[in-house]
């Protein structure tokens, strides 16, 4: 007899069972027995909850423990910023401020406002170079480079918060005549707005790229598209209606008075003797201003 | 993965409402299993009235110890049924004060062997049946315990090794003993 023969043999003792008699007379005799001691129907609700325990403890430990994880790094990355934001640009924390920030920022979907604070973010960072360079123990001749370093990031703060500033406005004056022009995009717009990247600079191209359906909806025809991109320069010139020369105007104030006021911001801070700087904010209020406009 | 978790729910869940005195569940539990233990008691000890006291004992025991025991020690209800009938089993011998194998080809008290059986497979079965039956008692404790647990009621190797304590890799080698053993106690 082989042993796969064998086993068969044995899997139909499988059907030897106790006597059905037997089997009802003890089940009623133990159930009677346990209920003495004290075995009863459960409540719904602890049969709910009990459920739930079994299901933590059921769930695979390195699951959950992935989940929490997951969880933690989720929930830290959107307030963490919070936590290092008052880390100052010569701590060593700030590397993890820029980082928090930075994962803030993709964590918001609307471009406008993603940029509008962006802004707010690369003026912070100005105000607390600004104010760390107002620290007379940190400015000294043993900080030398790290001053020199400082200074060279204050002017790049400033600078993509103006290009930062002009691409901002530009995008809310669009958005909003989007509500009350809706129209179609035509390719001879997208490329005529290709064509002025050059003078329009980074700002055409994001309009362009982030911003495709908003550039839409401002474009009535390709001449009428001509002269509005024109009048987002410094360039003027007169268009058909009456109220797109509102929103140019309204756009071009906007610009030129947060180009001034980064300006100002620049010459205070390139002008501040830093040993009295405690007094002496400027620059920092001048970049809350520019706060306000781009609100 | 998900059948695992479900079936380590299901366990849970069982053992927490027993602990609770829950008497619904334990008449499932005693349903489901009564069968499967009474045979196992019954191929161990060879008499079906003292496997009909000992089943009720088993039980009964089990009850008590869920209700004054924490369970981490039973992956399965099964597990715990089943170690609490090995003991059951060795306290009986222990009260006779033997340990010799009895037969259990006894014209008193005959093996049931299932009715759907073909009239054919019956004839032929029924004697080779028979003598695997006769021969069972006489095969060592530990490898008569292994067939009925793995051929007979059908247990996997890990509640295998979970009842015995025996890794799996070394339940595997005792089945395979065991087998060629009972083959042996056959052809001589």
């Amino acid at each position: 007899m082989t042993d796969k023969d064998l086993i068969s043999k044995l899997n139909t003792l499988k059907n030897v069972s106790p006597e059905s008699s037997w089997l009802k007379s003890n089940r009623e005799l133990f159930l009677a027995q346990i209920s003495n001691s004290g075995a009863d129907k459960l409540s719904t609700g602890r049969i709910f909850f009990i459920n739930f325990k079994s299901f933590l403890k059921a769930s695979s430990q390195p699951v959950f423990a992935l989940g929490v994880f997951m969880l933690v790094l989720v929930v830290s990355s959107l307030f963490s910023h919070k936590l290092f934001s008052q880390a100052k640009p010569n701590d060593s924390l700030y590397i993890a401020r820029i980082i928090s920030e930075k994962a803030k920022l993709n964590t918001v979907l609307n471009p406008a406002e993603k940029n509008k604070l962006a802004v707010k973010f690369a003026i912070n960072h100005a105000q607390d170079i600004s104010e760390v360079l107002s620290d007379p123990a940190f400015n000294n001749e043993e900080n030398k480079d790290q001053v020199a370093k400082l200074n060279e990031s204050f002017n790049k703060e400033i600078d993509s918060v103006r290009k930062m500033v002009n691409s901002s406005v530009a995008k809310t004056t669009e958005s909003e005549e989007s509500k009350h022009n809706p129209v179609e995009m035509s390719d001879e717009a997208i490329s005529i707005a290709a064509e002025h990247k050059s003078e329009q600079g980074i700002e055409i191209k994001e309009a362009q790229l982030n911003e495709a359906p908003v550039v839409r909806a401002t474009i009535t025809a390709s001449t009428t598209v001509k002269e509005e991109v024109k009048a987002t320069t410094t360039e003027t010139e007169a268009t058909s209606t009456e109220a797109k020369v509102e929103v140019e105007l309204s756009q071009d104030d906007k610009i030129n008075e947060a180009d001034k006021i980064i300006d100002e911001a620049q010459a205070s801070f390139n002008k501040i003797d830093y040993k009295s700087s405690a007094n002496d904010s400027s620059a920092i209020d001048k970049l809350d201003e520019v706060l306000n406009i781009i609100k | 993965m998900s059948s695992n978790i479900v079936k380590k729910f299901k366990n849970k869940q069982t053992l927490s409402r027993l602990k609770s005195r829950d008497k619904e569940v334990f008449t499932e539990v005693y349903d489901q299993n009564v069968t499967d233990i009474h045979r196992f008691v019954y191929f161990k000890i060879g008499s079906r009235e003292e496997a009909n006291d000992l089943t009720s004992i088993i039980f009964l025991k089990t009850w008590n110890h869920i209700q004054n025991n924490t369970l981490e020690d039973a992956k399965t209800l099964r597990a715990l049924l089943y170690k609490v009938a090995r003991n059951a089993i060795i306290d009986y011998y222990r009260e006779r004060g033997s340990h010799k194998p009895v037969s259990l080809d006894d014209e008193q008290n005959p093996v049931d062997i299932a009715a759907d059986m073909s009239q054919s497979d019956k004839i032929d079965d029924d004697q080779d049946l028979k003598r695997i039956i006769s021969k069972l008692p006489f095969l060592k404790e530990e490898y008569r315990e292994m067939i009925i647990m793995r051929f007979i009621n059908d247990l996997s190797l890990e509640e295998i090794s979970d009842i015995t304590q025996k890794s799996r890799g070394n339940v595997r080698v005792l089945l395979h003993r065991a087998l060629t053993a009972l083959k042996e106690l056959m052809e001589s």
